[in-house]
């Protein structure tokens, strides 16, 4: 018997087998996808000509197996192995609603290639489902979180500048990536025209210089490669396998099973408690049980609903701590691909930068804060860069021989584009919920996921739009192209609010220690638990969540609580 | 020769190699006996494909696309990434071309010299290249993923692969635009020199 099971091993299971495991636990960490080793499995080394088929999936393949999947900019030959093949795991959606559910089945999960961009939620966020009263209240405030932030940066390496700005709150920074000319006199712009909007470089857990702590992990400053999505070999952004696992690794206290698909949980009916989960192995189908005193939930926002809501039995019928009825709803996912981009004819034609620096810059939220929003709630920040165009030519511009040549040769003029990150509201009409009619080879009901954007989506979309363009303007721009809608939902990858938070058991599912309401040795720390979603990316918090509830659920142990 | 003996061939001049240094040995030796290269396109296809990489991007001050081993790259492409669809508007692509040339220099594309070529060719891109309206069934274009929409289609998409596997190739990134694959620091700021060129990268940043 183990002391707790983490039920997934991406970005929060990885810092809950960490916290846990630091805390003297014994730890089982549950991954339903394969084993993949740090480095060994990257194809970060590989020069461009040196990997099959020049990086790109073959056609028939990409039509057959990733549907869904290839409408993530990151996918490509080198990271074929680290996304699902959707033709292996179906899910359902209604007629003309499609949800792009992106995902990676094993060993570390998305945490290897995610966007690495850490930001906090700020006072306003925790607040804004109370105020506005959409969604339930959180049951925590920033100040609660606030340590817990300062703990997880300083683990993970996030590189910033402090801006104290209330809507984006500072944290425990390493040095920042510098911004390039471009970026520094768009900013100059975007600033002194609009004095509330500010443009700092984004906020990004790459080591900009490796620290002490990071390197007893292994890792090492970033290299500037910007292929981290390959994995990379350096260890230099924090992912489960360079960050989290190890450290959970070296105490000795740390069991990882791969290919093991959670089926459900088991709780026992005297006591509420969670007994055991069940799981079947993804290679021999076989079904066994692990059992422990307590259980984190972090299998990502709608695979840990899903868990719950394959869990009833004759007690709890829609699903284990389900009585609010509000595990599979309030589905969110950011607003994503509503891009402005144009050129910058003014900007000086004798500065360049080198290196492929791993962010971008960022417009932390305005709307709503120091400006007023055209007819709805919440607001967005934009991500985005400024950088000099040229380079490979373009095939598509009539010219042969050396015209070519001397195309690429030439430096363009600098190109900026901004894209919006907005907050959806959570909407218990945006549902995930078992298909009673279709199950996966591992005889599981596939989901069916119901997802749309509202009319306050709408609004924001549309304002967006038309600041992304007074923006590029303002700092001396001609638009060239700007998206017209945004992209489907779940492109923005970042699915949350499946099993809220709450203080009333009647209308969420975990409490403010991330604890169900319904059975006190269970936590859940995804992106399920998310009340709201802000509009930041949301992976920090999630780690910060996780580390709170492992240090709470670590002290309730010890305490006789569960 | 059959499989087996070549192999046995190549073991034991290894093992040679490694008793009496590999000095002793002339360089190519160790080398698997020269075969015929497998193609999925036919010879006369392989032909247009060359001489069509060769037009595209030729040797100039810089190397160019044959150097870069351009056509056997696209041929493996075509076996092992193309669908058929892409498969058959290259086909017919590399077709239209010949019959341009055959049209207007009495000779196939591949028989060609170079200016003749080049003559051939440089109206037959601004033509191919000439934007179309998208197809009522086009998929959404993001930031990071643009179609492009010309009246040959497989014409753009054989010079697309031209310009990428040549721009990404270990001779031309040596010497035409430099890719560093490991920059190691990030400078923001570097002033440019009329010798400047933009370096390369894999993504959009």
């Amino acid at each position: 018997m183990f002391d707790a099971i983490v039920i997934g091993s991406g970005m929060s299971g990885g810092i809950a087998a960490k916290e846990l495991c630091e805390r003297g636990l014994k730890v089982l960490v549950l991954e339903r996808g394969r084993m993949i080793k740090h480095g060994e499995d990257y194809m970060d080394s590989q020069m461009p000509w040196e990997l099959p088929n020049e990086n790109q999936i073959s056609e028939a393949e990409l039509e057959r197996d990733y549907p869904i999947q290839r409408q993530c900019y990151a996918v490509n030959e080198a990271t074929k192995k680290f996304w699902v093949k959707d033709s292996e795991h179906p899910y359902t959606t209604p007629e003309g609603k499609p949800f792009a559910w992106i995902r990676g089945y094993h060993l570390g999960g998305r945490s290897i290639m995610w966007g690495r961009q850490s930001y906090r939620l700020s006072p306003q966020d925790f607040e804004a489902n109370a105020k506005d009263g959409h969604g339930c209240d959180w049951p925590i405030r920033y100040d609660d979180l606030a340590p817990w932030y300062d703990h997880v940066e300083k683990f993970i390496g996030v590189a910033g500048t402090k801006e104290g700005l209330p809507q984006l709150p500072d944290g425990e920074f390493l040095p920042a990536f510098g911004m390039n000319d471009g970026e520094k006199l768009f900013k100059a712009a975007v600033e002194t025209r609009f004095p509330g909007r500010k443009v700092i470089i984004g906020r990004n857990a790459n080591l900009s210089v490796a620290q002490p702590h990071h390197e007893e992990l292994g890792r090492s400053s970033c290299q500037n490669r910007s292929i981290c999505e390959r994995g990379c070999s350096y260890g230099a952004n924090h992912t489960s396998l360079s960050s989290s696992l190890p450290a959970a690794e070296r105490t000795g206290n740390l069991t990882i099973i791969t290919d093991a698909i959670v089926h459900s949980l088991i709780q026992d009916p005297a006591t509420g408690k969670i007994k055991a989960v069940r799981v079947i192995d993804a290679k021999t189908k076989v079904g066994r049980t692990y059992e422990a005193k307590i259980f984190f939930l972090n299998a990502s926002a709608i695979a840990s609903a899903q868990i719950l809501l394959n869990s009833r039995n004759e007690a709890n019928p829609r699903g284990l701590c389900n009585k609010s009825d509000q595990v599979g709803r309030n589905l969110m996912d950011h607003l994503y691909a509503l891009t402005t981009a144009g050129i910058m004819p003014q900007y000086p034609q004798d500065s360049y930068y080198k290196g492929r620096r791993p962010t971008g810059i960022y417009i932390p939220r305005f709307r709503n804060v120091t400006e007023s929003a055209d007819g709805y709630v919440r607001g967005y920040g934009y991500q985005g860069g400024v950088m000099r165009m040229g380079g490979k030519p373009q095939a598509s511009m009539p010219g042969i021989g050396q015209d070519i040549k001397e195309r690429g040769r030439k430096f363009g003029p600098w190109m900026a584009f901004i894209s919006g990150f907005g907050e959806m509201l959570p909407d218990p009409k945006n549902r995930v919920t078992l298909n009673e009619t279709s199950k996966d080879q591992w005889g599981l009901p596939i989901l069916h996921i119901d997802c749309g954007q509202g009319p306050n989506e709408a609004k924001m979309a549309k304002q967006i739009l038309a600041d992304g363009k007074a923006m590029i303007e303002a700092a001396g721009g001609m638009v060239l192209s700007q998206a017209s809608e945004a992209g489907t939902p779940g492109l923005g990858i970042h699915e949350m609010g499946t099993a809220r938070m709450g203080r009333d058991p009647m209308t969420s599912v975990f409490n403010g220690f991330s604890q169900a309401h319904e059975a006190a040795n269970l936590f859940c720390t995804d992106g399920a638990a998310m009340s709201s979603s802000g509009c930041q990316n949301p992976s920090l918090t999630y780690m910060a969540l996780t580390a709170r509830a492992a240090h709470h659920a670590a002290a309730f142990l010890k305490e006789g609580k569960l | 020769m059959t499989e087996f003996s070549a192999v046995d061939r190549r073991t034991m001049l290894a093992q040679i190699a490694a008793l009496i240094g590999a000095a002793a040995l002339p360089a190519d030796a160790l080398a698997a006996p020269k075969r015929r290269a497998r193609r999925f396109l036919a010879a006369p296809q392989y032909a247009i494909l060359g001489a069509l990489a060769d037009t595209i991007l030729p040797a100039t001050d810089t190397p160019g696309a044959l150097a870069a081993q351009v056509p056997a790259r696209i041929d493996t492409l075509l076996r092992n990434w193309a669908s058929a669809e892409t498969r058959t508007k290259v086909g017919t692509a590399l077709a239209n071309l010949d019959t341009a040339a055959r049209t207007q220099k009495k000779k196939g594309f591949a028989a060609l010299s170079l200016a003749e070529r080049t003559a051939v060719l440089r109206p037959h891109d601004a033509a191919a290249l000439k934007a179309v309206p998208p197809p009522a069934n086009a998929p959404k274009a993001n930031f990071f993923m643009q179609a492009n929409y010309v009246a040959d289609p497989g014409y753009l998409k054989i010079k697309e692969m031209v310009v990428q596997l040549y721009y990404f190739s270990d001779v031309a990134t040596r010497s035409e635009l430099i890719y560093e694959h490991v920059p190691g620091e990030w400078q923001p700021s570097i002033k440019l020199t009329p010798q400047s060129r933009p370096y390369l990268g894999t993504g959009p940043f």
